[in-house]
């Protein structure tokens, strides 16, 4: 029986997104649904989420109109979906500091937030070199940093340096440096509870944005083919994910692109009335189906 | 007001915009770097050290910007704009005073009035990208769930 419930929950979409922007490579190939997404834990005590999403009154009407972004729903109405309301959440892991990852630590007023250290040392260090670099820092806002500012004097921002087990019981955190930030982070989630057990599931942030990016688009020759951005490089890209990949022993939908549509069909899934996909990756002992 | 009257009017608060644009982009990059730095300092204090020579850069840019918007030409309807901009840069200035502070003294009482001028700084800042246009303060542009939009091209592009 799983230690956690696991649900990954949509709260905005981007209709039509080219898919070379998801994959490096394949040009003039249509687009593909990217998904807003965040992934929401139960268990152990412990109400959890991987990445916050944004803050839609900050800048959504640009979102909508400049980059098609459709159909926000904040995580008060988004979390209801699976009974839980942002005072419940405990934790949270920032896999990188883009807006729509980071972007709504203040609407979390009880919750510990998990960074990597060198996501914010080497974004602020960026800033320094002047605005001919912007592309290194791009996608950040100012007022997420100052957010993280206030929850640190309230002792709620914890920076981890690199590597670390077991930060909740049975979740370790892996640097993914220099790969689309300097500092993502993905998530593994021991659902046994067992170090080298077989109940794995890994939360690749932005390293992936769908599975194609594990298995490329021929599946007579699979390859690992990076996303179409990065401030680090494309063979770290790589080599990050194929450490998920080889730590969940080569079974690819256990490492969850929260940007990746089909995750709805790959597991029990439900349209809620708002138009989002709740999708239900596991169920820890006791919990009812969101997706019924 | 004539036609000729309007279009002078336009140009001003255009060159208003054109001149006070970067000017914001600075105070925003500063306010990040500084407010880095801050979370450096609070997390992790064997690497304020660290931190210290950075905050020097910042503050002098803070001080750059400072003068900048003194000496912006400030048309009557962007006086509201100038106004928020000018606060920014006072708080920016404030904060990375108070980020210093922390670093020399036990940071114990020094930490909320570096968060209380950051908050300023910040809030400030998010109001003058409401007062005018073209003062966006996130570059969805390289972003990578924006980056799909259609950029701007030099007009000798094709």
């Amino acid at each position: 029986m799983a230690d956690y419930s696991i649900w990954v929950l949509e709260y905005a979409a981007v209709e039509k997104f080219p898919f070379s922007v998801m994959m490096y490579g394949p040009q003039h190939q249509g687009t593909r649904k990217l998904p807003y997404a965040y992934v929401l834990l139960k268990g152990k005590g412990e109400t959890i989420l991987i990445d916050t999403g944004y803050d839609h009154v900050a800048y959504g009407e640009q979102l909508a109109t400049a980059y098609g972004v459709s159909n926000y729903h904040g995580p008060r109405a988004v979390l209801a979906e699976c009974g839980v309301s942002p005072e419940d959440v405990t934790s949270v892991f920032i896999t990188h500091a883009h807006f729509d990852h980071m972007g709504a630590i203040h609407l979390f007023p009880n919750t510990k937030f998990y960074v990597q250290k060198s996501e914010l040392d080497k974004w602020t260090w960026a800033l320094t070199l002047g605005p001919e670099y912007r592309f290194l820092t791009g996608g950040g806002d100012p007022a997420d940093i100052v957010r993280a500012v206030e929850a640190a004097n309230e002792g709620r921002m914890i920076c981890i340096d690199g590597d670390q087990a077991d930060v909740l019981p049975g979740i370790d955190v892996h640097l993914a440096a220099d790969t689309h930030t300097y500092g993502s982070m993905y998530v593994t989630v021991r659902n046994d509870g067992a170090r080298d057990g077989e109940d794995k599931w890994i939360f690749a942030g932005d390293l992936i944005y769908t599975y194609d990016n594990l298995t490329g688009l021929d599946p007579e020759a699979p390859q690992i083919v990076p996303i179409g951005l990065a401030v680090g490089s494309q063979h770290n890209l790589i080599f990050s994910s194929a450490q998920m990949l080889k730590s969940v022993g080569g079974e690819v939908r256990r490492v969850i692109p929260v940007h990746e549509d089909r995750l709805r069909t790959t597991f029990p899934s439900r349209l809620t009335d708002k138009g989002l996909q709740v999708v239900e990756i596991a169920l820890a002992k006791g919990e009812k189906s969101r997706v019924d | 007001m004539d036609k000729t009257a309007n279009s002078r009017a336009d140009e001003v608060v255009l060159r208003y915009v054109a001149a006070a644009r970067p000017v914001q982009q600075l105070i925003s990059d500063t306010l990040t770097q500084v407010a880095g730095f801050a979370l450096l300092v609070m997390t992790s204090r064997n690497r304020a050290p660290l931190a210290e020579g950075a905050l020097a850069g910042a503050r002098e840019a803070a001080m750059h910007a400072s003068e900048a918007v003194r000496a912006l030409a400030v048309p009557e309807i962007a006086e509201h704009h100038h106004h928020h901009l000018r606060a920014a840069a006072a708080a920016l200035l404030q904060a990375c005073v108070a980020t210093l502070d922390c670093l020399r003294v036990d940071a114990c009482g020094q930490s909320d009035a570096l968060v209380r001028t950051l908050r300023s700084s910040s809030d400030h800042l998010r109001t003058t990208t409401r007062l005018l246009p073209g003062f966006e303060l996130v570059d969805f542009g390289q972003a990578c769930c924006a980056a799909h939009a259609p950029q701007r091209l030099p007009q000798n592009v094709t």
